[in-house]
């Protein structure tokens, strides 16, 4: 068990690494001079000029932080290698950088807004086990009727639908068409702040943006479950198991559904790490104060250090979740502890 | 969300041609393919002919691969007729905004009109172009590199197929829409940088589509014939293990389009794609975001042709996987 976790563990640190290789790269050819971009329209003094590129290791210093001079008197580049080293080693520290417009660490401007996302997930993440699974199981027990049909066509619509659209439709029909009856509490209005605090104290407020950010993987979910328990129902324990007289709800629910159950709850699990990544669609059509929001609003603004600080901050909590589902599933299920000896 | 929707859509996939396999012998097999393959047992013996003759059987299939062909003609004839009907789809002249500013539908604009009084279904029809566009292009260029990948990694396998899938883990790695936007944050948005960026980035999910389809054909009997007799490799991949893996590659890339579509047109609608005045629908519906409770038509029809056209290309994909599915067809 201790080795698989270490295995995993250590499986995790090149994939950490690329990913950091590919966002620094992705940061540091942002276009134009990022020393240009926190200037903005304004023309800097050389002396400023040559502690932000210090600051911001653009140019090689010495101990006291003071830029390194030539025997020209030129500034000394620093090299990409270094460079990156300084941005793994502001990574752990937990420095993404600052906000161009906001002039304050983009760190602290992700740390108001993730309890928003973290709620909202969670409330979609119990709506997706529910629903998914359910509609899943109904399906595959009753393959071919009504209800099958059902579930496989509303699937199907749900996934090729952009799920911001679904949004809207939800706010335009129970928020707006629906007011009298739902007492407008579904109805976010336009509010380009992003809503005050207190105006999202109701649990109503949660249950239109869960819906939306649930559709698409719950549809999934239930694809997944359905063709988990036709695989299942057609092993030869099953057959053993109807042929030695028991009915057929002991069967489902005994033998077959716990089998069936494990790909499905990965999905579930490394799903609920992409929406604690704040999903960016419906945060913006809700107008709700998390943190995909977050970077749509610094996306509007062109301020490029929250977005990418954002991105990065995300990829990292989606790497360590998935990281977390995969050794708890070794806990599990003995088959991954296992299993993955004979492959290699 | 799109997050992880391609690699789910590949799982699902592999889960339910699983499940017809096991099916294959038993008596729940789909009573659809079992009454084609006894009607069909006389002309076509091409592997494209029998997959043709399944695929008519497949309505949604048809229906969806006619939705397909009619909005493609739409996108290459538009500038023939659309304007001279419509108006313009871009620009009207201000003394004509006033008047047409956000009409409800009606005969003479039967999807109604925009706040700059631009007729909504004029720029639905000019946004087919962008839609279309994208999505094939972006498949085009995850495709190219996806099979390469592949290829390279399954054929020759060791340590170039542990680099290449560990890249592609990598990448997958990454929330697939903050990855685009972060690609796009960095060269900028615009129509060219959007489908380049959507391609560069979904080579992942073919290259393991790819590379799992030439392992399981590499384990056939007559490929080690063919290299006991002396082939090649190109040879081998070229006359052997593409023609039966090229089926997964063609239903792979029909469903792709429609992911890239979709992708599209939520970075259009969160102002990270096609730049305005060009209509795209996902910007559309954002037009539409403001005026929700007045003018619920300008993000109403937008939305119906996103739908309409990515469930096309997901029921044309899942009805050519059934037609041209190998492993079916033997059993």
């Amino acid at each position: 068990m201790l080795k698989y976790i270490l295995k995993r563990i250590l499986q995790f640190i090149p994939v950490f690494i690329g990913v950091t290789v590919i966002l620094f790269a992705l940061t540091n050819i942002v276009p134009g001079d990022p020393i240009k971009l926190i200037a903005g329209e304004k023309s800097l003094a050389p002396e400023v000029e040559l502690q932000l590129r210090a600051a911001n290791h653009l140019i090689k210093v010495d101990d006291q932080g003071l830029p390194i001079f030539d025997e020209n008197g030129n500034t000394i580049p620093e090299s990409t290698v270094a460079q990156y080293g300084y941005y793994i080693s502001d990574l752990l520290h937990g420095d993404l950088g600052e906000s161009y417009q906001k002039k304050v660490p983009v760190l602290d401007i992700f740390k108001d807004k993730y309890p928003y996302t973290i709620r909202l997930a969670a409330v979609a993440i119990v709506i997706e086990i529910i629903v998914g699974i359910g509609a899943g199981m109904i399906s595959a027990i009753k393959r071919y009727s009504f209800w099958d049909v059902l579930v496989t066509l509303s699937t199907s619509i749900l996934v090729a639908m952009p799920a911001f659209w679904l949004g809207m439709l939800l706010q335009l029909f129970f928020g707006i068409k629906l007011k009298e009856w739902t007492g407008g509490g579904f109805y976010m209005p336009m509010s380009g702040a992003g809503g005050a605090v207190s105006e999202f104290q109701s649990w109503m407020h949660y249950i239109l943006p869960a819906i939306t950010l649930a559709s698409v993987s719950t549809a999934y979910a239930a694809r997944i479950m359905r063709s988990q328990l036709l695989e299942t129902l057609n092993m030869d324990y099953i057959r053993t198991a109807i042929a030695k007289g028991l009915n057929s709800r002991q069967v489902i629910l005994k033998h077959a559904l716990k089998n069936a159950l494990i790909p499905v709850v990965t999905y579930i699990g490394i799903d609920f790490g992409s929406m604690l990544s704040g999903a960016i669609l419906t945060e913006t059509v809700f107008n709700w104060p998390g943190i995909g929001y977050e970077i749509y609003r610094a996306i509007t603004m062109r301020d490029w250090p929250v977005v990418m600080g954002g991105v990065t901050l995300v990829v990292v909590v989606v790497l360590v979740i998935s990281l977390i589902v995969d050794i708890s599933y070794a806990f599990l299920d003995p088959r991954i502890r296992y299993g993955n000896k004979k492959e290699n | 969300m799109t997050t992880n929707s391609q690699q789910s859509q590949a799982l699902v996939w592999e889960k339910e041609r699983a499940a017809a396999a096991n099916n294959a012998h038993g008596a729940d097999n789909n009573p659809q393919l079992n009454k084609d393959a006894e009607k069909h047992s006389g002309p076509s013996r091409t592997l494209w002919g029998d997959a043709w003759n399944r695929l008519k059987q497949n309505k949604l299939a048809i229906i969806a691969a006619c939705w397909i062909v009619f909005i493609v003609l739409v996108a290459l004839t538009c500038d023939l007729w659309a304007p001279q009907l419509l108006g313009s789809p871009i620009e009207i002249s201000s003394a004509d905004t006033a008047k047409l500013s956000l009409l409800p539908p009606s005969l003479e604009h039967p999807f109604g009109t925009d706040l700059l009084g631009r007729d909504v279904l004029v720029r639905i029809i000019y946004g087919t172009r962008v839609s279309l566009a994208v999505g094939i292009l972006a498949t085009a260029i995850s495709t190219a590199i996806g099979l390469v990948m592949g290829a390279l990694a399954a054929y020759y396998g060791g340590w170039l197929d542990m680099i290449i899938m560990r890249l592609a883990d990598i990448f997958l790695a990454f929330p697939y829409i903050l990855f685009v936007i972060a690609m796009l944050a960095v060269i900028g948005p615009g129509f060219q940088n959007v489908f380049i960026a959507i391609g560069i980035l979904g080579w992942p999910s073919i290259a393991r589509v790819f590379r799992s389809a030439i392992l399981s054909v590499q384990e056939n009997d007559y490929i080690s014939a063919a290299r006991a007799l002396g082939a090649s490799d190109v040879r081998i991949i070229a006359r052997h293990i593409f023609p039966n893996a090229v089926a997964s590659i063609v239903v792979y890339a029909t469903m792709s389009i429609g992911g890239a579509i979709l992708t599209e047109s939520a970075l259009s609608f969160i102002g990270m794609g096609v730049t305005p005045p060009t209509p795209s629908w996902g910007q559309m519906i954002n037009d539409g975001r403001a005026y929700l409770a007045n003018a619920p038509w300008i993000m109403l029809a937008p939305g119906f042709a996103i739908l309409s056209t990515v469930l096309s290309f997901t029921l044309l994909g899942d009805g050519l996987r059934d037609a041209l599915d190998v492993k079916l067809k033997d059993a």
